[in-house]
């Protein structure tokens, strides 16, 4: 097992490494130097700035460089703002998002299972119908969607929650439904379809013939094994939260990491979404890793090669 | 025998020899009866008794109908302006002029338009001159002078001589039957060129998924070995990259643009195709009629050509329209972040992106293209459900 987790560290840094330089070969492909704008400047200013950026050097040695300075935790600077750091952008900009993202999560987990159950339990019957008639209108419909209508009902029409603002615990009610509503409808059908199948196995019937009410059947026997699914879509949900969040965060004016990425996209800071990209590209690698590890420490029969 | 001679038809015996061959009919005769079901006819006939489905089947051809035969139908282009008339509803509120003849509304500006009783908009009124102390401006209707008087919310057209408020209706836009937005353009029209845009990346992604999947995929489960371990190294680092960023990243190393999209989609969508692939060749090229193929000595070629592509046609379809929702997904997204198209083009999410700003005024501006966008992706949805449903050959009955 050792041996499986260690070959996925390296699959996980040779990936990191891949990355790093497939950013850095697209940034510096796309036409035009950083420093073009709408004002002119003069040759002079533009090779002083390229000196000041170390932009003259070949582009082996920025890469090197890159490297090197990513290695020390150092993104670099911004192009478009003068005297910030890629670094200051993802210390203001992520744990506004993470800590949406971590409420978004728990929602999604105490919001699906549950449904997930009782749609289980209910086979056939009207609970049953209406959860998956929720789950499936969430997977189908886009985040950015049920975001505007909810803004529409709760915020315009029925004026009970703020349209933007996370001072209070009302805000973050809206963007996190509405980051959550996919995961949450997907993971309430995989809930459902994996407790069904385990409900069907031999070792149930066994905890019946005992004499177990049906509530100790369901979360002590049938739950173990049936929430390992789960866990192994845990990693990619993670993965999906985070880039819905580019959306979500624009919708609800959230000074997150999101936001960020998407207006020095639109703004071609070429710096910030290099650095960006990499950090977020760490952080995903580093929980779906982590999952794994989690995963199979949960499921003794699992063993990997 | 005498059976036999009467089941032939004929009085004679086929021939001398009772163990010799028989004519081609008397061996009709012992088929067994019942049309033959081709694979393709088979699925049709399972897919069919699904009636989500058929109607989601039903939906995208509406759909596509709607996006490729629609503008041959509307006398607006999708980047038609007018100013006057801008962010007006499907449904107008309007107020009945006295005699009857037609009614007035009131454009954001502060204009009046006339409109006809069929609920067709007809000509902008001429103002006259404003009034400041009473909060109304006049305009010339016919001769007669009509006010917009504005000291009270919403806004009304009333008879200066009278002093009487006009009646006030409701009348269907046949103008613009889904309004205009914030630049006056025609929302079906545009809703039509979005739809087409959708469509186009849709199927683009799908084609280039196709060609890279099923080459990249094929391969590599075919030739096994080094080279399969490899090819799927490299799609294993693929695939942990995050796509969406790298949809992004390389939307701005081409500058936004429908081209840019498309490319984007198709050079990152691949993967699952070729994963896809790969694992159904690796199971099918152990089976006997492919090694009948190779003893004959059937090229490398003609065994996944001919043999092993067909047979995992079934998951190709299925992985296919999985993947049709989030190729459209992924281009309204792009849209809606201000990173796709470039205005005046219309795409379903930049028509979404444009309409946020004026949400709580004018909601049919962004719940219009929402809908349709929800539309494609349960059409979508549903006929990939129902064609896993229908290829698996477990639930054959």
């Amino acid at each position: 097992m050792v041996k499986y987790f260690a070959k996925r560290f390296l699959i996980m840094l040779a990936a990191l490494f891949l990355i790093a330089l497939i950013t850095f070969v697209i940034m510096h492909a796309v036409p035009g130097s950083p420093f073009t704008g709408e004002k002119k400047i003069s040759p002079e200013i533009q090779a002083a700035l390229e000196a000041k950026y170390n932009l003259d050097d070949p582009l082996p040695v920025q890469f090197l460089d890159y490297i090197r300075g990513l290695l020390h935790g150092d993104f670099g600077p911004s192009y478009k703002y003068t005297g910030k750091t890629v670094n200051d952008f993802i210390y203001n900009g992520f744990p506004v998002s993470a800590k949406l993202g971590l409420i978004t999560i728990v929602f999604v987990l105490l919001t699906a299972i549950p449904m997930g159950i009782v749609a289980a339990v209910k086979t056939g019957r009207w609970q049953d119908m209406t959860i998956m008639a929720i789950a499936t209108i969430g997977v189908t419909i886009p985040s950015f969607v049920i975001a505007s209508l909810l803004i529409y009902v709760f915020a315009y029409r029925l004026n009970w929650l703020p349209t933007f603002g996370l001072d209070s615990w009302k805000g973050y009610v809206l963007p996190v439904v509405a980051l959550g509503g996919y995961s949450m409808s997907y993971l309430a059908r995989l809930m459902r379809s994996s407790l069904l199948e385990v409900m069907g196995q031999d070792y149930i019937r066994t905890a019946r013939a005992k004499g177990l009410s049906e509530t100790k059947v369901i979360l002590r026997h049938a739950m173990r094994n049936a929430l390992i699914p789960i866990v192994t879509v845990l990693g990619p949900t993670v993965a999906g939260l985070l880039t819905g969040s580019f959306v979500i965060e624009k919708i609800f004016a959230i000074p997150g990491l999101g936001v960020h990425f998407v207006n020095s996209v639109s703004q071609r800071d070429y710096t910030t979404i290099m650095g960006v990209t990499i950090f977020y590209a760490a952080f995903l690698l580093a929980m779906v890793f982590l999952v794994d590890i989690f995963y199979c420490l949960i499921d003794p029969r699992i063993k990997f090669e | 025998m005498d059976d036999f001679t009467k089941q032939t038809g004929g009085g004679e015996l086929p021939c001398e020899n009772p163990w010799g061959m028989l004519d081609a009919d008397s061996r009709d005769m012992e088929k067994l009866s019942g049309r033959n079901r081709s694979f393709f006819s088979d699925v049709w006939f399972r897919f069919r008794r699904k009636p989500t489905a058929v109607a989601g089947l039903v939906m995208i051809l509406v759909l596509v109908l709607f996006a490729l035969l629609g503008p041959f139908f509307t006398k607006y282009s999708y980047s038609d302006q007018n100013l006057d008339l801008v962010n007006i509803p499907p449904l107008l509120p309007v107020f009945e002029a006295e005699d009857g003849s037609c009614y007035f509304y009131i454009t954001q500006s502060l204009k009046v338009v006339t409109v006809n009783r069929d609920g067709t908009l007809d000509r902008q009124l001429t103002r006259l001159r404003e009034d400041d102390k009473q909060k109304m401006i006049y305009f010339d209707y016919n001769g007669e002078e009509i006010v917009i008087f504005y000291g009270m919310q919403p806004y009304v057209i009333a008879n200066p001589e009278t002093r009487m408020i006009m009646e006030r209706a409701k009348v269907w836009n046949r103008s613009y039957i889904l309004g205009t937005d914030t630049l006056g353009r025609d929302i079906l029209t545009r809703l039509m060129y979005g739809t087409r845009v959708s469509m186009l990346v849709a199927f683009i992604a799908v084609l280039v998924n196709l060609v890279i999947g099923i080459i990249y995929g094929g391969i590599s489960g075919y030739a096994g070995g080094t080279a399969d371990n490899i090819m799927m190294r490299i799609v294993d680092i693929i695939s942990t990259i995050p796509l969406t960023l790298y949809v992004i990243l390389i939307m701005v190393l081409l500058g936004s643009g429908l081209h840019s999209i498309i490319i984007a989609i198709g050079t990152v969508y691949w993967v699952d195709m070729a994963r896809v692939v790969r694992g159904q060749v690796l199971t099918l090229k152990q089976q006997e009629f492919v090694i009948a193929s190779r003893t004959i000595g059937s090229s490398t070629k003609t065994i996944l050509t001919q043999h092993l592509i067909p047979n995992a046609m079934g998951s190709i379809l299925v992985t296919v329209t999985m993947l049709i929702p989030s190729a459209i997904f992924m281009e309204a997204f792009l849209g809606y972040l201000g990173i796709g198209l470039q205005p005046p083009l219309a795409s379903l999410g930049t028509m979404c992106n444009d309409a946020t700003e004026n949400l709580k005024s004018c909601p049919h501006q962004l719940f219009i293209p929402a809908l349709v966008i929800c539309m494609i992706m349960f059409a979508f949805n549903f006929v990939g459900d129902g064609l896993r449903d229908a290829l698996d050959p477990k639930l054959k009955k």
